[in-house]
């Protein structure tokens, strides 16, 4: 099943990563979902966040993108870039740096759509309602006027194998063993030597 | 994704009329969109004066009125029964802009006006 991975850096638009009744496993910090989709849709690009006006050499407040949230059982995928000329640090959960090194987070800026057209690299994931966080970092001698994050992606519905009505405990091993496909989704970050 | 890289609309604005010189006398020549889902901007991507003889004098164009103004180009020169063309072409600074553009004339002869008109790029 070539389609069930992430980070896919087709040409073109960002591509669903998993389709109609495929399995997937939400990793959210240390937990685990086993679930299959039964619903998913496109969401256009949309301006998810204004994280706000921003003086000279200032960095805002770390601020969680609840545009991002998802409904109970559901998760986003989506990729995203600023239109105003500031570097983002992207946190997700809120306490958690993502594209952390071992010296440096790396931030994002406007020149992503140059040097990575398709955004691939800001492939993420949101589980339900447990958003990322954003900062914003002025690096001018000038404010700007506003610090805007657009994102696209989908939203899967899905249902449980672990529990419940699709409840599919053999499956479920099948998925844990490696014998029956699955989309493995890292719903957030990880924190270093976590 | 590589439509994202002209990532813009463009739009007309109404042509205004500059009827009073002054700063006090500015008035709104291009309205920033509000009431969408995300905050829009503009960039100004041309501005067109038509002087109606009133002599050879300067247009400003930035956001608030009277002491609130903030300029956000250098004064444009408007002479006396022309149509002045700034744009791309002329090396119009794209300033942005989050408050409504406003703008007057410096000075006006007797009982003349100055027609304004800008195109814009609106982000967001």
């Amino acid at each position: 099943m070539p389609d069930l991975y992430i980070f896919k850096a087709q040409i073109g638009m960002v591509d669903p990563i998993a389709l109609q009744n495929q399995n997937v496993c939400i990793h959210y910090v240390q937990n685990e979902h086993y679930r299959k989709v039964d619903f998913l849709e496109s969401i256009p690009p949309f301006q998810c966040i204004n994280l706000g006006a921003l003086a000279a050499l200032t960095t805002t407040a770390r601020t969680n993108v609840v545009n991002l949230e998802m409904p109970n059982n559901e998760f986003g995928l989506f990729r995203w870039w600023p239109l105003d000329d500031a570097q983002i640090r992207l946190y997700h959960p809120s306490g958690v740096a993502k594209w952390q090194l071992r010296w440096l987070q790396v931030p994002l800026d406007m020149n992503i759509i140059n040097r990575d057209p398709n955004l691939v690299s800001t492939e993420i994931a949101v589980w339900e309602d447990n958003r990322p966080a954003m900062e914003a970092v002025n690096g001018h001698a000038i404010a700007l006027g506003a610090v805007r994050i657009i994102a696209l992606g989908y939203r899967f519905h899905t249902v449980s194998l672990e529990s419940g009505a699709h409840a599919n405990p053999q499956l479920v091993k099948q998925l844990k063993s490696g014998d029956a496909p699955c989309t493995h989704v890292w719903c957030s970050g990880r924190g270093i030597g976590d | 994704m590589g439509l994202l890289v002209n990532d813009r609309i463009v739009r007309a604005g109404a042509v205004v009329n500059l009827a009073a010189a002054a700063v006090a006398n500015a008035v709104v020549v291009y309205t920033v969109p509000t009431a969408l889902v995300g905050a829009r901007s503009v960039k100004i991507h041309r501005v067109n004066l038509y002087n109606n003889v009133a002599g050879n004098t300067q247009v400003l164009i930035g956001t608030g009125v009277g002491g609130a103004f903030a300029a956000l180009l250098p004064a444009l020169d408007s002479f006396n029964g022309l149509v002045d063309a700034y744009g791309p072409e002329t090396d119009l600074i794209q300033a942005e802009s989050f408050a409504n553009i406003t703008a007057y004339p410096v000075a006006l002869l007797g009982g003349t006006t100055i027609d304004i008109q800008l195109e814009v790029i609106v982000c967001g």
